[in-house]
């Protein structure tokens, strides 16, 4: 089971329509945590969504609570979610990538994907993470080819991944397959 | 006896109560309602889930309910309180159950269930029609500049990625909607045409938008998002060129693309939704419009009511996303949108259900007539061009005064 913590974003639920294609997938608003069935499920995704991660204070708490127990992947938001919660930055960024298709590169960081592979994908971001950033665990594994923002994160140790653009987003070519790869079921 | 042609310019003449829909090769009249039913937040599930497969009629056209959901109505039944406005308190939302069908293609053909519909007795209007050729605007265009910057900051934040602002010209008119509806669709024929005329209140519209087309387990819907100004020596050819090479354009097409495909998701089979025709140009009379057809396959077990709870209000004239999006709008909109971005359609008693985003219209009620135009703010938007884009949005209206 798959538990989808949505915030109330426009393209959740393309998310969601992937996911269901792997695994039962249960959807609630962060606001409307139901903890019974979270406790139960063996993945959570951090949707996107609008605004900041110091918004969501209710996600930190799931995040602090499961990061180790349970495989975590936070989606645009959702990736500066789980960042926030490693003390990370998100900042403004200078160019603003709302229904952009941009080439994104896989780093040879990266435990999933094979590296120096260039693809293309979906953003809807106007915050980013603010290097340097350091953690002992958490690896940067994607970069955008023109901005050099980070674009994915993994943590093989703490079972915590996750993706700056929209591998739901049409504009992403094979995001099928990026779910499939972080979910490996 | 009347013959079809001479009916339907009788009741056309009279003040009879009836709606004109366009479809697929013509118009559809539809006339002598036997229930007419205001809907408000309460009644809304129950009408949509119950009431609308109650209907048997041995006609299948007329075994719907045809009618409109304002913007109000439609946002309280997604739980979003729209804050005290400016309010004409318009119906939020009216359904009717026609009796007689008359349908315009190349002959008129006439189907009722009343045996004796010719004989029936129509009278003139009581009102005297008038109107003015100057209209108000709610917001000028240094108040529009002032919103424009208030959103692109919620931009740069990342609270909304589009955001619509709305502006709605009024003045005092009392028109004669079938003649104004002819006269529109002389110069502007658009998909979802319609017109509702009732005793105490009149809609036009010349809606280029499909918002939902649903037939047995197969629902498309047809987002618009771009639009460019069309002038007499421009082609479609150019258009396709101007929108495929202009990011802005293309940007905001894709994110209405994304959410539209996320709606269709919240209700159809895994894996069924599919773009069916991505980003083609539509051509009308002042412009030129981008659009992506869109389909899916229901689950089994959804209701009327899931299918307009995902859909509507329909996200291409909000913004996205959509719910943080109405909030920031609901914020800083003073004057009620009334009909503007609600929706108007039937739903047959089999399922069956077509309906339309309001645009393009124009409301007249309590001798007002109002119409109303949004265009979307993205980070690359000019608040000077987006201001013009509405003018040219409402200018096939508001030409309609003119002469």
């Amino acid at each position: 089971m798959i538990y989808v913590i949505d915030h109330e974003d426009s393209f959740t639920y393309n998310l969601v329509h992937l996911l269901e294609g792997f695994s039962p997938t249960y959807v609630s608003n962060y606001y409307d945590i139901n903890w019974h069935q979270l406790e139960k499920s063996k993945i959570i995704i951090f949707s996107p969504g609008p605004g900041n991660p110091s918004h969501y204070p209710e996600t930190q708490k799931v995040y602090k609570k499961y990061k180790g127990d349970k495989k975590i992947i936070g989606i645009c938001l959702g990736f500066q979610q789980i960042l926030y919660g490693e003390n990370a930055d998100i900042v403004p960024q200078k160019k603003i990538y709302h229904g952009y298709q941009s080439k994104i590169k896989t780093l040879k960081e990266s435990a999933l994907f094979k590296p120096n592979k260039v693809f293309l994908a979906g953003r809807y971001h106007s915050l980013k993470l603010k290097e340097p950033f350091n953690s002992s665990s958490l690896k940067i594994t994607m970069r955008c080819v023109e901005s050099n923002v980070a674009m994915a994160i993994e943590d093989t140790i703490n079972n915590v991944y996750g993706f700056q653009f929209h591998p739901d987003s049409f504009l992403t070519v094979d995001g099928k397959f990026l779910i499939q790869k972080v979910l490996q079921l | 006896m009347l013959n079809n042609k001479e009916y339907l310019n009788k009741i056309f003449q009279s003040n009879k109560p009836l709606i004109i829909y366009k479809t697929i090769g013509g118009y559809d009249v539809y006339t002598d309602f036997k229930e007419k039913i205001t809907l408000n937040s309460k009644n809304f599930k129950n009408f949509l889930n119950k009431k609308t497969s109650q209907s048997t009629s041995p006609i299948k056209e007329l075994n719907c309910y045809i009618g409109f959901f304002g913007f109000q109505l439609l946002c309280e039944n997604i739980k979003i309180k729209i804050p005290k406005q400016q309010s004409l308190n318009f119906y939020p939302g009216l359904v009717y159950k026609p009796q007689t069908i008359i349908k315009i293609r190349k002959n008129i053909v006439i189907k009722s269930l009343l045996k004796n519909f010719r004989q029936l007795q129509t009278s003139k209007p009581e009102n005297k029609y008038f109107y003015q050729k100057k209209f108000n605007l709610n917001l000028d265009e240094s108040k529009y500049s002032n919103l424009f910057k208030h959103f692109s900051k919620k931009i740069q934040l990342g609270e909304t990625y589009q955001i619509k602002i709305c502006q709605t010209y009024s003045n005092k008119s009392n028109i004669d909607a079938v003649s104004f509806f002819w006269k529109l669709m002389s110069i502007n024929e658009s998909p979802e045409s319609f017109l509702i005329r009732d005793k105490d209140y009149s809609i036009i519209s010349c809606s280029p938008e499909t918002l939902i087309e649903k037939k047995k387990d197969v629902i498309i819907t047809k987002p618009i998002a771009g639009t460019l100004n069309r002038t007499k020596k421009m082609t479609k050819k150019f258009a396709n060129n101007f929108f495929k090479k202009n990011e802005k354009e293309s940007k905001e097409h894709n994110m209405i693309v994304d959410m539209e495909r996320n709606d269709l998701s919240r209700i159809c089979k895994t894996g069924s939704v599919k773009i069916n025709k991505l980003k083609t140009v539509e051509q009308y009379r002042d412009l030129y419009h981008y659009v992506t057809e869109i389909k899916g396959r229901l689950k089994k077990r959804i209701t009327n009511h899931d299918i307009i709870s995902a859909m509507m209000p329909g996200g291409s004239v909000i913004g996205c996303p959509k719910i943080n999006t109405i909030k920031l709008l609901n914020g800083c909109e003073k004057l009620n949108r009334n009909i503007y971005t609600g929706s108007f359609g039937y739903i047959n008693a089999n399922g069956d259900m077509r309906f339309n985003i309001i645009i393009r219209s124009i409301l007249n009620y309590k001798k007002r007539a109002e119409i109303s135009a949004a265009s979307g703010v993205v980070i690359d938007s000019k608040p000077k061009r987006e201001y013009k884009e509405n003018y040219i949005k409402a200018k096939s209206l508001l030409d309609l005064f003119k002469t």
